[in-house]
């Protein structure tokens, strides 16, 4: 007995002996910790990042948007992401000290099971609230029909599916109908988790794509890039200019561009792109934010770290359709270029002012 | 002689619904098995032992970070973890008959019914707080402090299966009563111990919840025990929910490894006990 513990014990040892010894020298490790959503495509940029500069590993975890601001405000991360962005609080808990930093852009899009309809439908805002509400539980009714003429809905029960845990989709999802329906805003709200008036919970996009699946007459909500790759059919949704739009990479990036259109220079990118100006805008889009501090102490990993956001925003961006996300329009690639050369350690900016001259278009 | 028909026919009735009960009890292993070959199997080659992840849309990634990941910091958890925990159980078999011990036993057996999530929560808030950074090493005491009470509780059984005749023997011989402890009942209960071990790492070795906020996962193959690091898991909990096929098809293989991995060291178990016995 006691030899067979000393070995499983030795084992052990060595084990934890290997590993300490093992550890590669001279790399620049950074930890991120956040968002779910933009994961895949963080993930594919830190691991194409680590190939293009082999001593820089740059490690994201997705643990939710909440924890990601809970993570940076412990100063347990070098840096955090997520959907929505910090609220004045939460601003203030760190001192005021964090840039909110724009990467990609992400939809919402509303996907159904209806017997015997295999035609797209279109939906309004003010549709979507009333369902989601549960003011319209038939899908016949007149206020959906309405906008759909020529296709014959039947006379079935609207069963909601929205998400039963806490969600940057449902934030983008509630903030969207928040706008659009006054009764909405008064009732509900927004918020990454909130208090449904009808439907059922589904955990996840998958969670909500399988119970709208298998129930018929339902409806739910999922991230545009998970409907793309799962092969998930979904309504058009009409914006402010009045036209039905299809989400899709191109119609979210126009959103985003029509939003920004009116920003103010200065702008802390703290802001909502649902239902935009612009003819061609899918209303339900939003960006996703990375977490920097404004004032960092140690001067090769703040280097590191917005030498990589600006590879990111700029060269980065080339990956995104692969991975069905939307490119950030122009204008706020130039806006995010003053804002990261603004960062600094012990009060010294840490990007050079003519820093990514000649580098763009590589 | 009626009633004799009648009392085998019961007999075989009750026999045959108590292999329907055990038949019913393998079910849901035999059908997670199942499906884990069916929907698994097909992505666990060799690049998936030898490679870490790749970018999405690359072929040719796998799960090496994760798999050593996993050993690493299960390795860890064991080192931390098994000493306390036999420890406690001897003394609570050969010397806990007081109100101490009863104080440790209930203890314990609290300690076992808390949510692990709770006990990830708890060793985020005293070590990678106070260090700054996730830690392969957090990972480790996190899932310690799960394997302690486990193994305690079986250490301590296994130890009072010993017959009272074998410590009255050696203490008549003039072992003190340390030594006999050591070297005489826990040698004895031995094999009861070690598959309680066994038992207790297969147990932790699935744990998701006590890793999410203390080793946190690496994209990268990592041993630094001080820094984040990957999991088996973990990176099956992240793939899992991600929205690529791709991804889908390598969470089903990592659950695969990690079930096997468990079975493998549960068998293992079996096979220790059954060589103590004959061995005896």
């Amino acid at each position: 007995m006691t030899k067979t513990f000393a070995a499983l014990l030795a084992v052990a040892t060595g084990a934890v002996l290997l590993a300490g010894s093992a550890a590669a020298q001279g790399s620049i490790r950074l930890t991120g910790a956040g968002a779910t959503f933009p994961y895949p495509i963080y993930s594919k940029w830190m691991l194409e990042y680590h190939t293009q500069h082999p001593n820089v590993e740059i490690n994201y975890q997705s643990i939710g948007s909440g924890g990601g601001i809970r993570q940076f405000t412990d100063h347990t991360v070098d840096f955090g992401a997520s959907d929505g962005p910090m609220t004045d609080v939460q601003i203030q808990a760190v001192n005021g000290n964090v840039l909110h930093i724009p990467t990609v852009l992400g939809a919402d899009v509303p996907t159904y099971n209806i017997p015997g309809v295999t035609q797209q439908l279109r939906f309004t805002g003010d549709v979507l609230a009333g369902i989601f509400l549960g003011q319209i539980t038939k899908w016949n009714d007149s206020r959906i029909t309405g906008i759909n003429p020529g296709i014959p809905l039947p006379d079935q029960d609207i069963v909601v599916v929205h998400r039963s845990d806490g969600s940057g989709t449902t934030y983008i999802w509630t903030d969207y109908l928040t706008k659009v329906s006054p009764d909405w805003a008064q009732r509900v709200g927004k918020g990454t988790s909130v208090n449904w008036p009808v439907g059922l919970g589904g955990q996840g996009n998958p969670g909500v794509a399988s119970t709208v699946k298998q129930t018929p007459g339902a409806i739910g909500y999922v991230e545009l890039i998970y409907a793309v790759q799962n092969h998930i059919d979904y309504g058009l949704v009409r914006n402010k200019a009045g036209n039905y739009i299809q989400a899709s990479l191109e119609s979210a990036t126009r959103a985003a561009a029509g939003a920004v259109a009116t920003l103010d220079p200065n702008t802390d990118f703290r802001i909502s792109i649902t239902d935009p100006d612009g003819a061609q805008a899918y209303p339900i889009a939003s960006f996703t934010w990375l977490l920097i501090p404004k004032e960092m102490s140690d001067a090769t990993k703040a280097r590191t770290l917005l030498e990589f956001v600006w590879w990111a925003t700029h060269d980065g961006q080339q990956y995104n359709e692969g991975l069905s996300y939307a490119r950030l329009p122009e204008p706020v690639v130039r806006l995010e270029e003053q804002r990261l050369k603004s960062v600094t350690v012990n009060g010294k900016p840490v990007l050079p002012a003519n820093y990514g001259r000649g580098q763009r278009g590589r | 002689m009626r009633g004799r028909t009648a009392r085998r026919l019961v007999g075989s009735a009750m026999t045959g619904v108590t292999y329907g009960a055990a038949a019913l009890a393998i079910l849901p292993l035999a059908a997670i098995l199942g499906m884990l070959i069916l929907k698994g199997a097909g992505s666990v080659d060799w690049n998936f032992f030898t490679k870490s992840a790749v970018p999405v849309g690359e072929p040719g990634g796998g799960f090496a970070h994760a798999i050593v990941g996993t050993l690493i910091i299960v390795g860890l958890a064991c080192a931390v973890g098994v000493p306390i925990g036999v420890a406690t159980g001897i003394f609570l078999a050969e010397f806990g008959g007081g109100r101490f011990g009863f104080t440790i036993r209930f203890v314990a057996d609290v300690l076992n019914g808390v949510p692990s999530i709770v006990i990830g929560i708890f060793a985020w808030t005293w070590l990678v707080k106070p260090m700054g950074h996730f830690s392969a090493l957090a990972g480790g005491c996190a899932l310690a402090v799960i394997l302690v009470p486990i193994l305690a509780r079986t250490t301590e059984e296994m130890v009072r299966l010993v017959p009272n005749s074998l410590r009255e023997a050696a203490l008549a011989l003039g072992y003190p009563r340390w030594r006999t402890s050591l070297q005489v009942v826990a040698r004895t209960a031995g094999a009861g111990i070690v598959t309680g071990c066994l038992v207790a790492v297969a147990r932790v070795a699935g744990e998701t919840a006590p890793l999410l906020f203390t080793a946190l996962g690496n994209e990268f193959f990592s041993t630094r025990l001080l820094g984040p690091m990957a999991a088996l898991p973990l990176q099956v909990y992240v793939y899992a929910v991600g929205p690529y096929d791709e991804w889908h098809r390598q969470a089903w293989a990592g659950a695969l490894v990690l079930i096997v991995l468990v079975l493998a060291l549960s068998l293992v178990a079996r096979a220790v006990v059954r060589a103590k016995r004959q061995h005896a």
